[in-house]
């Protein structure tokens, strides 16, 4: 019988010991372990520039590591919290500083899970994915692997495209911790493998359980729904989807894009340009510069797409090689570099999109044998991504098979709006090019599970 | 000053996952709103607080009344579409008796699963379309649900079904909420008797023919607490703005259920109760194989668990916090019970060496972590308010139970503490407690009783000591709730007034 009951008093403290003994120490001096990384802890523990809650929070984090003792969870947490402010800032810098703090933790424990799990996640947003792997297997043979282990494992594994291993890992995962985070990876891998009904019920019941406690996250996964709504022709759900990312995160780059995307699908570019700036001020990557340089174009105006498009040449290796390869292969410009990009990023990762990268840079190249081997692997996964239908159907067409080239474009058709301007007019035209008899094509497959997610 | 900008961005794009993180460790929000990292991003199924006591019904029969209560920080008249039982949740309470008891298995379990409705979709108003006057109404446009199922070793039998959950309270559109049916005025608070409940409530209430009730909605939260100081680091409880009830003026969702002590096995015995939130688990890929566009299926997987107020959020580490939602009692033995035994919480306070180790007293509270009831008593009692208009508390009632009263606290002429009748071989033939934790009523308040639980020692029965509660308003200097209980059921004090609230009273 547990004993409940408490007995009578017989003898009393006082309560003033409550109060006894909480002086919180508050010397700034590190303690002798943390000289032995002087040098890390000079790093994460400079001060911060800025006066958001974020900064707040990283300046009383410092605080908190300098004054403790064992330190190494805090180090941690602030850790986490330079992903934080990396993620909501697009500025990769702070990932360096959050790996920096998961060396100075496991310096001092080797082997700490928790500083691992840092370490992986942000491998995994330097791209790192070999790594993630080795991190995310050691993490899931610990005794009691948390979900976080196999998410990461997954999202390394993913990126490497090896889903069948990265479908057991995110299984493992959700049958542990069902919740947003894993519902949301789950959706996203159904996405990939051309399930995008069920990629939009699950993204649904995600944010479903978003919190403003953790906003960025919030956004993303509210992006992303967009981004399905908006593949399914769901446009109005895609603009509501928009407003709450950026109820939680108003200048959230990734949804300023995908808005913009929706406004120039409804003709109204000359709008979408202000939010593209915004959006690229805080994460000029090509990806948005090009969306940016497109819509310029067909808002007539000129020198803002020229500009641009100087940009993009200027930085866009620098900031993305894939995204820069498949520019300059749709341009015609500096194919070899493009197709050298492209290359380089499949001895990282070979998913879907990388693939499709190296066949669109060996189309560029002229070499349309070897574009069509890239693209049949980017294509076998199943994903009903626009691009990769596109862009098959037009090394189909430089191969020759005009009733294959009409059958990929017929799946590229239903979902042209996730194209830029540029690239829907090419496939109008390249379809005008093609006999009536192979244009038109069935419905396909993917035309059913896009009316099955409600679009309106 | 920090230069991030070490690398280019070429590593952060194009990456699908980039920006979702792993719900990484949070740090310290521990309070009982605020528990572990992952389940405070989930507050449909966040936990707050649970209640279980002794009750009696009006007409004679004896209850354990247990509630349990989610969504933290409900801000009344935001809107009502944000606060609503999660559908996708599966909320459960679980009664412990007999061996069950000490082995931290559930005896019975009684699930709760919520649906909601829309009677009319072709409005944007999707909550109220005007004032509702009767629950489910046609005015109250959203509409949840719901139905209880009892689990034991037998089987399951479904004891409620569709059960209705009232409308949130929004102000001029709810108005029977509050006083004088009036949606500017205050809550009404502090009803004594059902006839007395607001309109809303009463029409809420189910009770079925082997004598159960329940009821599931929006209501105030009963918890109060300075826990701003408390997260500030200042144990002195004091300054500008000061005393300061942290969630006063907020609602949360909760579920209270009446089980007749018949449906327990009698009254003889001590019961220990604990919640847990679910949440569905699903297949990566689905199987689309039969043409229909595939199916979502999984068991459901344990997210959040609660007993004993604040054992997670006071006793338990931040790396193991998870841990503690995602297992079941039977485990705490094994994975909590060293946190129980040596509180990082007293060495926090300072407390003499030899009160920070070896705390079998502790333990004996909080592992297993279920809230234990002896049965046996007359009904706990209860707490009412001070506000005017509001039921007073029961004559005899302390929120700090047996350590209220006496000589050396202010708060009564003696402790407020129950008799069992079979538990005769404890303390003065069978004295308990008469609130946590000995049960946890609405009212007990329990950060005090936390602290003078710590400063006690009770390891030795011979020579045990028990701390002097300090003068009212007490440890935190908040000592009551901002609104008024209920003293019937289902008891918790009313939901707050969207149009007429304030805040930290």
């Amino acid at each position: 019988m547990p004993p409940i009951s408490f007995l009578p008093r017989r003898l009393f403290l006082s309560a003033a010991v409550l109060f006894a003994g909480l002086v919180i120490a508050n010397g700034a001096e590190l303690t002798k372990d943390q000289h032995v990384n002087a040098d890390l802890f000079s790093a994460i523990l400079a001060p911060a520039s800025g006066h958001t809650a974020l900064d707040d929070k990283i300046a009383k984090l410092q605080a908190k590591v300098k004054t403790t003792h064992k330190a190494e969870p805090i180090i941690v947490q602030l850790g986490w919290t330079f992903v934080a402010k990396a993620r909501v800032t697009s500025d990769p810098g702070f990932y360096k500083l959050a790996e920096l703090c998961a060396q100075a933790a496991e310096s001092d424990v080797a082997d700490d899970s928790d500083a691992m799990l840092l370490r992986g996640h942000i491998a995994h947003a330097l791209h790192r994915f070999s790594e993630v792997e080795a991190i995310g297997r050691k993490l899931t043979s610990e005794t009691r692997p948390g979900w976080e282990s196999f998410a990461l494992l997954g999202d390394g594994l993913m990126e490497q495209g090896k889903l069948v291993e990265a479908i057991e890992a995110y299984q493992r995962m959700v049958d542990i911790r069902p919740c947003m985070q894993t519902y949301a990876r789950v959706a996203h891998i159904r996405w990939l493998k051309g399930d995008l009904e069920g990629a939009t019920n699950l993204m649904t019941t995600a944010v479903e359980e978003s919190s403003e406690r953790d906003p960025e996250p919030a956004a993303w996964a509210y992006t992303r729904l967009a981004t399905y709504q908006l593949q399914a022709g769901n446009m109005s759900g895609a603009a509501r989807s928009l407003d709450r990312a950026t109820d939680f995160l108003p200048d959230y780059p990734a949804a300023l894009l995908v808005r913009a995307k929706l406004l120039v699908s409804h003709n109204k570019s000359a709008e979408a340009l202000p939010i593209l700036e915004r959006a690229i001020q805080q994460s000029p990557l090509p990806e948005y510069q090009w969306m940016l340089a497109d819509a310029a174009h067909v808002a007539g105006k000129k020198e803002l797409e020229t500009k641009t498009e100087d940009t993009i040449r200027l930085r866009g290796k620098s900031e993305d090689a894939r995204s820069f390869s498949l520019f300059l292969a749709s341009r015609h410009e500096n194919t070899k570099l493009a197709l050298a990009l492209a290359q380089e990023e499949l001895n990282k990762r070979r998913d879907a999109f990388t693939y499709d990268a190296v066949a669109w840079a060996a189309l560029a190249n002229g070499d349309a044998a070897q574009a069509q081997v890239n693209i049949e692997q980017a294509l076998s996964e199943g994903t009903v991504d626009v691009r990769l239908f596109y862009h098959a159907g037009r090394i189909a067409l430089a191969n020759g098979e005009k009733k294959v080239a009409a059958e990929r474009f017929a799946r590229a058709l239903p979902i042209k709006q996730m194209l830029l301007p540029s690239e829907q007019a090419d496939l109008h035209e390249q379809l005008g090019r093609l006999p009536q008899s192979a244009a038109t094509f069935p419905a396909s497959t993917t035309d059913k599970q896009l009316a099955a997610t409600g679009r309106n | 000053m920090l230069t991030p900008r070490l690398i280019t961005h070429a590593t952060t794009a194009a990456c699908a996952l980039l920006a979702f993180g792993l719900a990484s460790p949070q740090g310290a929000r521990a309070s009982s709103h605020q528990d572990a990292p992952l389940i405070v991003l989930d507050p449909a199924a966040n936990t707050t607080d649970v209640y279980a006591f002794r009750s009696n019904h009006p007409n004679g029969e004896k209850y354990l009344t247990v509630a349990l209560a989610v969504y933290p920080f409900e801000e009344p008249g935001v809107g009502p579409n944000k606060w609503n039982f999660d559908d996708k949740v599966l909320y459960q309470i679980h009664v412990a008796t007999g061996d069950d008891l000490t082995a931290g298995r559930p005896t019975v379990s009684y699930s709760f699963r919520f649906k909601t409705f829309y009677k009319n979709t072709d409005t944007i108003l999707q909550s109220y379309i005007g004032v509702v006057e009767h629950v489910a109404d046609a005015n109250q446009n959203l509409t949840q649900r719901y139905s209880v199922t009892k689990t034991t070793t037998a089987g399951s039998t479904t004891i409620f079904t569709n059960v209705p959950v009232p409308p949130n309270n929004q102000g001029l559109v709810t108005p029977f909420y509050n006083k004088d049916n009036n949606g500017n005025e205050r809550a009404k608070e502090g009803a004594t008797f059902p006839a007395a409940l607001d309109r809303y409530t009463k029409e809420a209430i189910a009770t079925n023919a082997q004598g159960y009730e329940v009821f599931a909605g929006q209501r105030d939260d009963g918890f109060y607490a300075d826990i701003q100081s408390i997260f500030d680091l200042d144990f002195s409880f004091s300054g500008p703005n000061k005393s300061f009830d942290s969630q006063g003026g907020f609602n949360v969702h909760t579920i209270v259920l009446n089980i007749p002590l018949s449906q327990l096995g009698g009254s003889e015995q001590v019961a220990g109760i604990y919640v847990t939130t679910s949440r569905q688990q699903v297949r990566v890929l689905r199987d689309r194989s039969n043409g229909s566009g595939g199916t979502e299926s999984g068991n459901f997987v344990q997210v959040g668990r609660q007993g004993n107020p604040l054992f997670c959020e006071a006793f338990v580490p931040i790396k193991a916090k998870d841990l503690y939602n995602e297992t079941d009692p039977s485990q705490d033995a094994t994975l909590f019970k060293k946190y129980a035994l040596d509180p990082e919480l007293a060495t926090i306070l300072g407390l003499p060496a030899n009160l920070q180790t070896n705390r079998t007293d502790l333990a004996g509270i909080f592992i297993p972590d279920l809230i234990k009831v002896d049965l046996s008593t007359r009904p706990a009692r209860l707490a009412g308010g001070t506000n005017p208009g509001a039921a007073p508390n029961d004559p005899g009632f302390n929120r700090l139970g047996i350590f209220g009263g006496g000589p050396n606290h202010a708060g009564g002429p003696a402790p407020d503490v129950l008799q069992s009748t079979f538990q005769t071989a404890f303390l003065n033939n069978g004295t308990l407690p008469g609130g946590w934790p000995n049960g946890r009523r609405f009212g007990d308040d329990v950060l005090d009783i936390a602290v003078l639980a710590l400063l006690s020692d009770l390891r030795n029965p011979a020579s045990p000591t028990l701390a002097t509660a300090p003068a009212d308003p007490g440890v935190d200097k908040v000592d009551h709730n901002d609104i008024g209980y209920n003293k019937t059921f289902p008891y918790a004090a009313t939901a707050q007034n969207g149009r007429n609230h304030e805040h930290h009273q």
